[in-house]
């Protein structure tokens, strides 16, 4: 009989197979002499080892646990180089929440003085904050070759166009920093998540069969 | 020494890990005799597995705040007792000959031809296993005489599942080659 499934004879023997495999297994052992006497064989051999299973005359438990205790290394209490390592592990979410909080009250404030500045609340005190209006450097490529060439329609197009663009600018500079803090943060609970999994216990025949 | 349950091994666990050496002593006491089995098969000499047991055990303690409560204590110590049997064989030059005369009467009901005979057996089954790979045999002396499954191995050895199968399809190949007048030497005895 072709297709002999003499590789997954030992599997079977332990009887670590489940499922489809299993029923494969057995079904392809009623069927073939040649995997049957495989199988002999193994059985043969694992009564053998056995068998022959230690009857050398090792230190006995009690006197072992004593002469071990003898050679332990001393100390209260040993060293915990974990607690460490979990305690880095705790402080990745903290840190990553207080980047945030730092960078939305920096945001925030700046938003705050910058509207103050414009709408001239503090007075002459932050005149330095004001100056010229923000200009991408594009615009300003443009208008210094073209704007004596263009209309008003056309320069209040370029000024429209340059507001879209710091605008996206501005709102890049604030949401890209929050991005990767949401996926860095998104990480280390996915990390936590898989950490706290339980084992599957998986038998060969069901992870050779995906 | 019996723990009666895992909830007990686990108290004896993490006062272990605390520094109490008494609570060490009862998990050495409960596990002493299946990890001196898997290291003398993987030594394959009396005085070399009780150096290693020692110096398993002894790794064991210095590691144990690494140990991960609930999972299993005997699978890690199979570990360290498999690591321990490696270095211990590297650093002795001496080869581990498994000693005839050493061997205690096997069955004293037996007689003297077929004690002779079961000595003789030992004696070519622990050769046999010792001609292994360290890495066939390591999975091989987890299986058939630490009674692991193949995950508990696998997570053991830190080696793949296939892995484990594939090394002990080679192991126990290798195992029959080598081993084969001694099953029909069975088989006439079992008639």
């Amino acid at each position: 009989m072709a297709n002999h499934v003499t590789e997954w004879l030992g599997a079977y023997h332990d009887g670590e197979l489940r499922g489809a495999r299993l029923r494969q297994i057995e079904g392809h052992l009623a069927e073939c002499a040649t995997c049957q006497a495989e199988l002999d064989g193994i059985r043969n051999l694992s009564a053998l080892l056995q068998d022959t299973a230690s009857n050398r005359d090792f230190l006995l438990t009690e006197r072992f646990v004593a002469n071990l205790a003898l050679s332990m290394p001393r100390g209260s209490k040993l060293p915990q180089p974990r607690n460490v390592l979990n305690i880095g592990w705790w402080l990745i979410p903290v840190g990553l929440l207080g980047i945030w909080l730092f960078i939305n009250i920096t945001l925030s404030l700046s938003s705050v003085v910058t509207l103050a500045a414009d709408t001239g609340l503090l007075g002459g005190n932050l005149a330095w904050l004001q100056g010229n209006p923000l200009q991408m450097k594009w615009i300003a490529t443009v208008m210094n070759l073209f704007g004596n060439q263009l209309g008003a329609l056309g320069r209040e197009t370029l000024s429209a166009l340059n507001d879209a663009n710091l605008f996206i600018v501005q709102l890049a500079g604030r949401l890209i920093p929050q991005a990767i803090l949401a996926v860095s943060y998104l990480g280390w609970l996915l990390s936590w998540w898989l950490r706290h999994q339980p084992q599957p216990s998986q038998s060969v025949g069901s992870f050779s069969q995906s | 020494m019996v723990i009666p349950n895992a909830e007990t091994e686990a108290a004896l666990i993490a006062k272990a890990q605390n520094g109490n050496r008494n609570a060490y002593g009862e998990l050495v006491r409960h596990h002493h005799p299946g990890v001196i089995k898997v290291i003398y098969r993987m030594c394959g000499d009396v005085e070399l597995a009780q150096d290693a047991a020692q110096d398993a055990f002894i790794r064991a303690w210095l590691h144990l705040p690494t140990f991960r409560p609930g999972t299993s204590l005997r699978n890690w110590l199979y570990r360290i007792a498999i690591n321990a049997s490696l270095d211990v064989l590297r650093r002795d030059t001496k080869t581990a000959d498994t000693d005839f005369e050493s061997l205690s009467m096997p069955d004293p009901q037996a007689g003297p031809e077929a004690a002779l005979l079961q000595k003789e057996r030992t004696v070519a089954v622990q050769q046999a296993i010792l001609a292994l790979t360290e890495a066939s045999r390591s999975v091989l002396v987890l299986r058939e005489y630490g009674g692991l499954t193949y995950h508990e191995i696998a997570v053991a050895l830190d080696i793949p599942l296939g892995t484990v199968m594939s090394r002990l399809n080679y192991a126990r190949h290798q195992l029959k080659q080598s081993l084969q007048p001694y099953f029909i030497q069975m088989e006439i005895e079992n008639g």
